[in-house]
């Protein structure tokens, strides 16, 4: 009997104890920021330095260089090949460490890194996983020296045109520790727990089959070091997860792969998915070749065959059935609360409001930036509506409604940085929800390739067994920690620059914000 | 009608368009959820406040945003005027939001254009806060009975070229475009609406308000108001500010009125479909639109109903290559000419009519092609006969039993149920109820399919009569003394035996007094079992009806269930049974020293919440409590949900009106559902036992895990769907369509899912007889992967055009083997035995003969797969299932 449950909840009483008996004893996890360095010997740069034959091994150049590029080891008849990635390119030829110039025998040439050009796409551009993996390595934002542009991407719209108009100074001077991150997930006072996360994003839902189980720990993991959630997806929910029950959401998807009354009474939130920005309207799609022996007796389904998440829920095409549903779930775990995740149609502030009336906790909007590779380009970028239209349309109705501070609103859907994170919130969401940000922390090379054969080639959204031994939970876990970390701190900057003593302020805030294609800003809309 | 009235029609509603300014942007002014909806006609006229407690029960469709009824067929002395003027003049009813604009819309809009032979306000209750569910004051809301002027008509005629029209059906236009004006001046063109025309037929009333539609009844005082039919619709619009109800339904077209429950999903379509046609919505909702297209169908088009249905619901897949040829051609030219007109997504609709050429009432419900929405009808017939569409058959249950407090002619158990099967061949996804005058001067009533084809109603037509108390003689000595001898035996089967094999012979009062002494018995469990088996078996009862008879049992088993000793007292009773109800339920505390079933009264409970009659179980079950009885349910939901894993020790009986959800998501104990039962039941289930003494509806066992399921009747939409692991059903009826979708539950021989699908029903004499088809659906596990379906049909009607993703193959020993054990089960649990499933004309078959297996034709692909040998060892869920 798990009885640290029984003593700080209460919940004997709610759930029953043959329930009770399945509950296990929770993990703990350090919020501890640790080097995580790349699990790969050569971590893509955005510079090559080339050493050639005519080095003497004077070892100038590891003695000039500040940021530990050229490893020189006494003892040793060679140098190791360069840490290329560490190198800040030509901006260094400024300073007086520029091993280039320095090097008595001009051996050493820097240049660009032909492989930035095949790195990445426009939103998630090879600067900003670059600097994704370097947040996911030390914990902090990558030094100004690298020149890496991460705050934004270069998709020429969404959260890339939209930037803050942050004051000349500070209005009020704000130490870190002043300065309130956490955001309640139920406002609805229903006598369900009062959920509280200390930072405003959680993890998004990504199925057991669609990625690693190493993968789908690490973010558990890291969820609970940082006292928020990650999501199970819909593919099962594993007994290996169990030790992080409290920081997990389990979704109950089209499909129902893996959902049982036992795993909805684990968790804390239970998650509606009904569809998702990157493809809305095409459901959810396992392809054979990922089918493997786990997957599928985790599913319980058969071996090999694509497995299909219809769209819709068949027992779902009304509100009234939504809110059924919802009562269902409430009713299977007494304790839980109920998000609903939707994609971005152009009528989603009546859903949501729709969803506030069924009894939802979360509303959860999932624009159309997001998905992984395993979802049809056509779909990916055409049907959702951009997220930061949706955030505005739907917090401003729900405030028309009355309801605004009755519900919790989660944006998702192309959140890649802190910076992204504040300007969702910005527009009017409580918090967000990442998910392939997490995935670049592990080493994602956003290749997009995630549903093709046996999946990923970096072992992350893959369910080869051998595949998905290119990681381990501990590493992956501090590289999302680490992640966390660095988001944290730009939040904390942010939230100086404009003298806020907590994220909650921030909300709605759309006259902070501008767009740089119209020269009217947003608050004239409103 | 012909072509050239037809375009004059549209041209004069062009010209009306053109000068009201109408058209702009289609757009929708709020979404809509699927809402509830119910309707009811009966031979007799009946009070209003029959519509209140089907709407009641149906809150948890609604959201208190809106609430509409409607109502056909008055009594004209009930409205203060003439038979002749109740016939002849329309009925106009104007909703004034704002009551100082009345003179002026009296002035333009009916005195100029109208002889009003009567008119009033309607009466209301004078503080509409005292009536509860309503969210804002309702509009006031006056009633003209007017007659075009005979001036203003011709000059409508000449100005449009309508000579050629019928006179009355030019009038129907002039009221109709008068109607649009109002709404458009008064209405759409506003921005503060201040008033609208609810409904503008003859003998027809339309009323709404924003709250929920039994408020209507009270606040409008209608308690007593009689008509022949009643709608009523409970809305669930996802906008919370609603300030007036001109967006709730029902739409009214000339002499009709439509609710709607669904949201189709071509709204901008069939809205460019209407305007093409010059009529255009003025309230922007769907089931206007709808409402719009009916009206279009019939009174423009003229087409008979059979193809406005085929219109709105289109034939199609296989259903339409199994109609004949001349239909094929027909319908193939409706289609091409209204497709973009025919809502598509989920949608399903209860239509009332006062066909006044024909001096006909009419209730109609349509069901769209894809079968999303849950509908139920039945047929009460009788002296007094009863025609009933609903959402949810407990809001069937819930006007019957209303309607029979007032008249016992009128039995609470309809003697017939059924789902309609859209866009099909087989009903064409609608029926219609007929109430036509007969000769004697009362009414009668026939419920036809699309097709016309007339529902069958049970042999037995002798009815009881309820209004009197069973006469203190009966039964007969020998009657009584063979019961008891039975009941000293203590054998239910045997009891059951006895009283069935006798009960065709036996007087009502014998029948009533016999299950009464059963009742009484000391042996209450053997009381319970044996009126149970009357109840739950099918059983020839001569001539009597026996709707009746079951309405006979169950009474006396609601009293049996009443009488038990209440848990809440704490006296030791004789038995091992405790009664809790919603009164007493605080007292619920651990069983004591013999105490065994906890029995629930349902009365009462909400259907879901904190406060549900589930939770209560739930709660008991917690503190360990391991049998459970719930009695006289009206659609509660979720019973038997939450209680967990390992739960193989607790059986839970329901009796009554059960509702959706029942049974989803246990993993372990048995339910058994005495009648039939309603949607979204054993979703998810992983292992237990779930028995369906009936019927059950929309995606029954959707994503079910495993357990196993016996079903007496028929399974409704979706049964199975996207089923993985090792489910198990028995359903001896048959399905709608889309029978296993993606069923992917390994192989049945190897431990896996699979569905016996008996294809049969029962006769008046309680013998099984074969539908007409096993499977009328045009999907039968479709994209399946795994698990096998043993469809019965020995006379091959199933053909590989229904199987997208199965193949028919050989039915073996080893599936017979797997099939009988589960065949037996079904035979103990329904009687239904497995000799006579064998017989096939008179003739015992092999079972290959009779049984045909249809198996997933991919299974190759995924044997060669299993083949590879990664195993992944981190992992200790289920036994793999492989293929």
């Amino acid at each position: 009997m798990a009885d640290f449950l029984v003593q700080e909840r209460k919940i004997e009483e709610i759930l029953p104890a043959n329930t009770l008996k399945t509950c296990v004893p929770q993990a703990e996890v350090a919020r501890e920021v640790k080097e995580a360095p790349s699990r790969f010997r050569n971590e893509i740069g955005k510079y090559v330095v080339h050493r050639s034959s005519e080095c003497i091994r004077c070892g100038k150049c590891a003695e000039v260089c500040p940021y530990g590029v050229h490893v020189f080891k006494p003892g040793y008849k060679y140098f190791a090949s360069p840490k290329d990635h560490l190198c800040i390119g030509p901006a260094c030829e400024k300073t007086d460490h520029y091993c280039v110039a320095l090097c008595p025998k001009g051996a050493l040439k820097v240049a660009d890194n032909p492989m930035t050009e095949g790195l990445g796409d426009y939103r998630w551009t090879a600067d900003m996983i670059m600097a994704t993996w370097k947040m996911a390595q030390t914990g902090d934002v990558p030094a100004e020296e690298y020149g890496l542009q991460y705050q934004c991407g270069d998709s020429g719209g969404g959260f890339d045109r939209l930037r803050f108009k942050f004051p000349d100074k500070p209005p009020v001077k704000l130490e870190e520790d002043q300065i309130d991150m956490s955001i309640e997930l139920n406002k609805r006072n229903d006598g369900r727990p009062k959920i509280k996360i200390d930072v405003p994003w959680y993890g998004g839902g990504m199925s057991f089959g669609s990625v690693s189980n190493v993968t789908q720990l690490s973010k558990a993991a890291a969820a609970t070091a940082w006292n928020t959630f990650t999501c199970t997806g819909e593919g099962g929910y594993m007994e290996r997860m169990r030790p992080y029950d409290d920081h997990v959401i389990t979704q109950v998807a089209t499909g129902l792969f893996g959902v049982r009354e036992e795993t909805i009474q684990r968790v804390p939130i239970v998650e509606f998915k009904y569809a998702q920005g990157a493809k809305p309207g095409l459901g959810g799609h396992l392809l054979g070749d990922k089918n493997t022996v786990s997957v599928a007796r985790m599913r319980e389904a058969v071996l090999g065959i694509s497995l299909f998440s219809p769209f819709p829920f068949h027992s779902v095409y009304s509100i009234e059935d939504h809110m059924k549903h919802i009562d269902w779930i409430k009713h299977i775990n007494k304790r839980a609360l109920i998000s609903s995740k939707v994609s971005t149609p152009t009528d989603v502030d009546m859903v949501a409001v729709g969803s506030y009336a069924a009894g939802t906790h979360i509303v959860h909007i999932d624009g159309g930036y997001g998905g992984t590779g395993a979802a049809p380009n056509i779909a990916k970028k055409n049907i959702a509506m951009p997220i930061e239209y949706a955030i505005d349309k739907v917090h401003g109705f729900l405030e028309a409604e009355g309801v605004r501070d009755n519900i919790t609103l989660i944006a998702s859907g192309g959140i890649r940085t802190a910076h992204d994170i504040a300007k969702a919130i910005a527009l009017g969401a409580d918090g967000v929800v990442v998910g392939t940000s997490e995935l670049v922390a592990l080493g994602c090379v956003r290749c997009t390739r995630c549903e093709s054969g046996r999946g990923c080639p970096r072992g992350i959204a893959t369910t080869d067994p051998v595949l998905s031994k290119k990681m381990d939970i501990e590493w992956g876990t501090q590289r999302i920690i680490n992640l966390y970390n660095a988001w944290y701190k730009e939040l904390i900057g942010i939230l100086q620059r404009f003298g806020m003593r907590s994220v909650r302020e921030l909300r709605g805030r759309t006259d902070l914000l501008m767009h740089l294609d119209y020269s009217n800003d947003v608050e004239a809309k409103r | 009608m012909n072509r050239d009235l037809i375009e004059r029609l549209t041209h004069s509603r062009g010209r009306l368009a053109g000068g009201l300014n109408l058209g702009g942007d289609i757009k929708k002014s709020a979404d809509e959820g699927g809402c509830g909806v119910v309707g009811f006609c009966c031979t007799e006229p009946v009070a209003g406040r029959h519509i209140y407690e089907p709407s009641r029960q149906m809150h948890n469709r609604g959201n208190g945003k809106g609430g509409g009824i409607a109502a056909v067929g008055f009594d004209p002395e009930q409205l203060g005027v003439s038979r002749e003027v109740l016939d002849d003049y329309y009925m106009l009813h104007i909703a004034l939001l704002d009551e100082k604009i009345r003179p002026e819309v009296e002035k333009r809009f009916i005195k100029a254009n109208f002889e009003i032979a009567a008119s009033g306000k309607l009466d209301t209750v004078e503080d509409w806060q005292s009536v509860d569910g309503l969210h804002v004051r309702p509009p006031d809301v006056w009633r003209y009975f007017v007659r075009a002027k005979d001036s203003a008509l011709d000059k409508f005629i000449a100005e449009n070229d309508l000579q050629q029209l019928d006179r009355r059906d030019a009038e129907d236009e002039f009221v109709n475009q008068n109607s649009i004006r109002l709404n458009q001046e008064y209405y759409a063109s506003l921005g503060e609406q201040k008033a609208f025309v609810l409904s503008h037929g003859r003998n027809i009333m339309i009323l709404k308000v924003v709250g929920y539609a039994e408020a209507i009844v009270k606040y409008y005082k209608i308690e007593d108001l009689r008509a022949h039919v009643w709608i009523a619709h409970q809305r669930y619009p996802t906008k919370g500010r609603v300030w007036h109800p001109g967006g709730a339904h029902p739409f009214a077209g000339i002499d009709m009125a439509l609710v709607h429950n669904g949201d189709f999903a071509n709204y901008h379509s069939v809205s460019e479909y209407l305007r093409q046609r010059n009529i255009y919505s003025q309230f922007l909702t769907d089931t206007e639109v709808s409402a719009l297209l009916f009206d279009l169908l019939s009174r423009t088009y003229r087409y008979p109903l059979e193809y406005i249905i085929e219109a709105m619901a289109p034939t199609t897949e296989r259903d339409f290559d199994c109609l004949d040829e001349e239909k094929q051609k027909i319908y193939r030219a409706i289609q091409a000419a209204h497709i973009h007109g025919s809502p598509d997504g989920p949608w399903f609709f209860i239509i009332a009519r006062n066909i006044a050429r024909q001096n006909m009432f009419q209730l109609l419900g349509i069901t769209d092609t894809a079968m999303l929405r849950p509908q139920v009808f039945a047929f009460s017939d009788g002296e007094v006969q009863v025609g009933l569409i609903c959402s949810e058959k407990q809001a069937i249950d819930a006007t019957l039993l209303s309607l029979s407090k007032d008249d016992e002619r009128i039995c609470p158990v309809a003697d017939r149920y059924w789902n309609a099967r859209g866009g099909s061949h087989t009903d064409g996804g609608a029926f219609i109820f007929n109430l036509v005058s007969d000769p004697s001067g009362g009414m009668r009533m026939e419920c036809t399919d699309k097709f016309g084809v007339q529902v069958p109603m049970p042999g037995g037509t002798e009815a009881c009569d309820f209004s009197a108390e069973p006469t203190a003689s009966a039964p007969d000595a020998q009657i009584r003394s063979e019961i008891e001898q039975l009941l000293e035996a203590g054998r239910s089967m045997d009891l059951f035996e006895y009283v069935r094999d006798n009960i065709s012979l036996w007087s009502f009062d014998d029948i009533r007094a016999a299950c009464r002494i059963i009742a009484g018995a000391k042996n209450t469990a053997l009381a319970i079992e044996t009126l149970t088996l009357l109840n739950d078996r099918r059983y020839a009862t001569g001539p009597k009806k026996t709707s009746n008879i079951v309405h006979i049992v169950r009474c006396e088993l609601d009293r049996l269930f009443r009488s038990l000793p209440a848990l809440e007292s704490g006296r030791s009773g004789d038995n091992s049974y405790r009664l809790i109800d919603f009164q007493t339920r605080d007292a619920l505390r651990e069983p004591r020293e013999g105490e065994k079933t906890l029995v629930i009264d349902a009365t009462g409970f909400p259907a879901e919440g904190d406060e549900c009659d589930a939770g209560i179980l739930r709660d008991a079950f917690i503190k360990g409590w391991r049998r459970f009885i719930t009695f006289a349910s009206r659609g509660q939901r979720f019973v038997g949900c939450g209680l967990g894993p390992e739960t193989d020790d607790v059986t839970i009986d329901v009796y009554g009106s059960s509702g959706d959800y029942l049974g989803s998501g246990i993993d372990g104990l048995s339910i058994t559902v005495h009648g039939n039962a309603q949607d979204q039941l054993g979703q998810i289930i992983k292992h237990g036992k779930l028995v369906i003494h009936g019927d059950t509806g929309q995606t029954f066992m959707y994503g079910a895990k495993g357990g196993e399921v016996y079903v007496l009747g028929n399974a409704a939409g979706r049964p199975l769907i996207n089923s993985v692991g090792r489910p198990k059903a028995v359903i001896n009826g048959t399905c709608l369509d889309f029978l296993a979708e993606s069923f992917m539950a390994g192989d049945p021989l190897k431990k896996g899912g699979f569905v016996i699908l008996n294809g049969i029903k029962f006769d008046d004499n309680g013998r099984i007889v074969p539908l007409p088809e096993p499977y009328p659906g045009s999907n039968m596990f479709s994209l399946a992967s795994g698990g096998a379906i043993y469809v019965r049909d020995p006379d091959n009607k199933c053909d590989e055009q229904q199987l997208n993703g199965g193949q028919f193959v050989p039915l073996t020993d080893a599936d017979w083997e797997l099939m009988l054990s589960y065949l037996q089960e079904n035979e103990r649990l329904f009687g239904i035995s497995v000799e006579d499933l064998l017989t096939v004309d008179g003739r015992r078959c092999e079972p290959a003969e009779v049984y045909r297996k249809v198996a997933p034709s991919i299974s190759a692909v995924s044997e060669a797969v299993a083949d590879t040998d990664d195993v992944a060892t981190d992992f200790e869920t289920a036994e793999p299932v492989v293929a």
